[in-house]
């Protein structure tokens, strides 16, 4: 019967529906944020917590799993998602404040190569991406799933070049697995976020995809409706403050 | 199996796809595992030799690391620049990483742990004194392990092997981070309902999925319990 | 002799020493357990090193320490039979029989499954499972196996120790006729007064001081009149002693 307990507990953990449902009463803000903004969010915690405030405690994941632990519940008080998609499907399902949402980071998305690459390729329509590849594979976030991968392949859509990758691609389950691909050497290029790509010494960037060549990459951040944290609201301005986007302008977030 | 498995009603071809990739890679993982998990189970429950304890601790790792950090090493190590990915590259031609190869790799690893300590079980049981038994009516070492210690330690195999072929069948964590998500090469059925999971709207696949999966680990744990059971009675039995 | 026993081990913290020798017939282990019976049946057999010393069964060296030679169990051509017979759980009865004579090399084969089966009464369970088997009929298995690896000797630890009273009678009748008719020598390890008195030619006493041998109580009832053995065993001894002739200093 124990056995039976530890798997089925092993495979809602797999899941993740539960995977943070256990950290909530700290005094500070709970914060469910992308994982893509790690190390920019841990340090406009740092600083809003410098200023005199209970500390935000900020819980990292896709995207995804964190839009499904809101749906399930999770005592969250504050929203941070890497595409407007997920943060429609929590606005449609009434898990947001639709008045506290607003669209305050954006990015790039980069062809990137391992550093000691020589190769050489610049975007544009119908760019010779599959026969740079020749046999290697394109390593990027998973296209169903991973907002990074997403963008990618809507760019390389637009561009007229998917149809000839799509087989190629290595489908990560977040962008910074894409980016050790890269980084070890096992994949020649791979599409990942320009912050990602600015803080691996390991790879370097070939090309940015054009702005025009997909949906802006922005990050909206919204009140979690079932929130009761008084400093949340407060922490949320911060953030979107332009002391607060300074902090992420510094790991190479555009502001908005 | 595999009419039964395509008759299931509603299972889209690219859904039977990832199931029978997933009987494909966890068949696989085990074949691998098996001799491996016997030998390591022996050395554990009859060998006495320094280091021992580090022996078991390793053995036990992937069960106590994160996943993804298991799979990690793998990319470390077995990846195409990895050392072991490059001897196995150089000797065999055999690429690992973004193959369902690599799939089987991180689901053997996952299931080794648990596989050998279903046989050590199984080798505690068996009975010292049979044994002793048959050394003294004229049966060698090997001889008395091929006809007493393997016929009463098989119940114990077949758990690890079914309990074993559980566990590959639900690997995520070091696959994905190693072999990656590819549809029809190492999207195996977890990573199919992780993949379904981030897309809104995707709920009736997702259960689709979910519920082959529940059924495929619960089908292998009644059968490892009725083996253990059945094992249990026929200790019973000779200790009488 | 066909037992010249001098040996020293160590069990957990034990010390176990045995020096004895004696000339064959049944010859009694006796002591108070934990004396140490048990290891010296198994040293004899090849289950546990002894520390020092030497093992010689009808003048054929088995273990040797200063010469290193230790043979190994399976090439002691001893037969075991074991407290709690130890029949393997998942074969047949007839399989456990034949076990060891299948193993066996072909001139040491003195006895044949029929012959054992007509010698213990047995011959109705051989397709049984020894699970099914009661704890007389396990017994008289146990002894029909050892016997079928065609043994120059038997080693007997308890053997009546799990039966009950009624069955104690038969399987000790089988006992005394393999000592009598087929002149196997034995060694047997009992702590029960009644067992020795009936069945021993001799008596090893293992104590805290050593060991010490003194006449058993059956010595000198093998001239009684009341024994003919009949045909069919005394072809069997004849076998027996071809196969492993009883040394000229018995």
């Amino acid at each position: 019967m124990n056995r039976f307990g530890r798997w089925l507990a092993a495979f809602t953990l797999t899941l993740g529906l539960v995977a943070n449902a256990g950290i909530a009463h700290a005094a500070g803000p709970l914060v469910l944020a992308a994982a893509s903004l790690r190390e920019s969010m841990t340090a406009a915690a740092d600083a809003w917590a410098a200023k005199g405030h209970e500390h935000p405690v900020v819980s990292f994941a896709a995207s995804s799993a964190l839009a499904r632990q809101i749906e399930a519940d999770a005592p969250a008080d504050i929203f941070v998602s890497a595409d407007e998609e997920w943060m429609n499907y929590l606005q449609q399902r009434k898990l947001i404040k639709p008045a506290t949402r607003k669209s305050f980071l954006a990015n790039d998305i980069v062809l990137i190569a391992p550093a000691n690459s020589p190769v050489k390729l610049a975007i544009r329509k119908g760019f010779p991406l599959a026969r740079t590849l020749g046999d290697g594979r394109l390593a990027m976030g998973d296209p169903n799933a991973v907002p990074a991968g997403r963008y990618g392949k809507q760019a390389l859509e637009n561009l007229g070049v998917w149809d000839s990758v799509a087989a190629k691609v290595a489908a990560a389950q977040n962008v910074r697995v894409a980016l050790a691909f890269v980084d070890r050497g096992e994949t020649p290029l791979g599409i990942v976020y320009a912050t990602d790509a600015k803080q691996d010494k390991g790879v370097r960037v070939v090309s940015v995809f054009p702005r025009s060549s997909h949906t802006p990459v922005t990050y909206p951040i919204a009140l979690v409706a079932k929130s009761t944290n008084r400093d949340a609201e407060a922490f949320r301005k911060f953030l979107i403050s332009k002391d607060g986007k300074a902090i992420f302008a510094r790991y190479g977030f555009g502001a908005l | 199996m595999s009419t039964i498995l395509s008759a299931l009603p509603g299972l889209s071809g690219e859904e039977w796809q990832v199931v029978a990739l997933s009987l494909k890679v966890s068949t696989v993982a085990i074949v691998l595992d098996l001799p491996l998990a016997f030998a390591l189970a022996w050395l554990l429950a009859r060998g006495r030799f320094p280091g021992k304890v580090l022996l078991d601790a390793i053995v036990h790792l992937p069960l106590v690391l994160p996943p993804v950090v298991t799979g990690w090493m793998l990319l470390l190590g077995f990846g195409s620049q990895g050392p072991f990915g490059k001897i196995l590259n150089d000797l065999f031609g055999l690429t690992l990483i973004f193959r369902w190869t690599g799939a089987a790799l991180a689901a053997a690893i996952m299931a080794l742990p648990l596989m050998v300590r279903a046989i050590r079980l199984s080798l505690d049981g068996v009975d010292r004194r049979l044994e002793n038994a048959a050394r003294t009516l004229g049966a060698g070492a090997w001889g008395t392990f091929a006809t007493i210690t393997l016929p009463l330690a098989l119940p114990g195999v077949m758990a690890a092997i079914v309990l074993g072929f559980a566990r590959s069948i639900g690997e995520f964590g070091a696959t994905i981070t190693f072999a990656s998500n590819i549809p029809g090469e190492t999207q195996t059925l977890p990573l199919a309902i992780y993949t379904a999971l981030q897309i809104p709207g995707s709920e009736s696949q997702v259960t689709r999925l979910a519920l082959i999966s529940v059924a495929l680990s619960l089908a292998a744990l009644v059968i490892s319990e009725v083996l253990t059971r059945r094992s249990g009675q026929g200790k019973a039995g000779h200790a009488i | 002799m066909p037992f010249d026993i001098d040996i020293a081990l160590t069990r957990g913290t034990a010390r176990i020493e045995a020096r004895f020798a004696v000339p064959g017939g049944l010859t009694a282990l006796f002591g108070t357990s934990g004396a140490g019976k048990t290891s010296v049946l198994g040293a004899i057999a090849g289950l546990i090193t002894p520390e020092r010393g030497s093992i010689r069964v009808n003048d054929e060296v088995l273990f040797d320490h200063s010469a290193r030679i230790d043979l190994k169990p399976e090439r002691r051509a001893c037969g075991y039979v074991f407290q709690d017979s130890r029949l393997f759980p998942h074969r047949t009865v007839r399989d456990n029989l034949l076990y060891g004579w299948r193993r066996a090399p072909t001139q040491r084969r003195w006895m044949a499954l029929e012959e054992a089966c007509e010698f213990l009464g047995i011959g109705h369970l051989l397709a049984r499972m020894p699970r099914t088997l009661s704890g007389g009929e396990m017994q008289r298995v146990a002894i029909g196996r050892a016997l079928l690896s065609g043994p120059r000797f038997l080693l007997m630890d308890e053997p009546l120790s799990s039966l009950d009273e009624d069955r104690r009678g038969g399987i000790m009748h089988v006992i005394e006729r393999i000592r009598d008719e087929l002149e196997l020598p034995i060694l047997y390890v009992s702590h029960d007064h009644r067992e020795v008195d009936r069945l021993a030619d001799h008596i090893v006493q293992m104590g805290p001081e050593g060991c010490t041998v003194r006449p058993g109580p059956a010595q000198g009832r093998k001239a009684g009149p009341d024994l003919t053995p009949s045909d069919a065993p005394l072809a069997l001894r004849a076998r027996l002693r071809s196969v492993h002739p009883t040394p000229t200093s018995a």
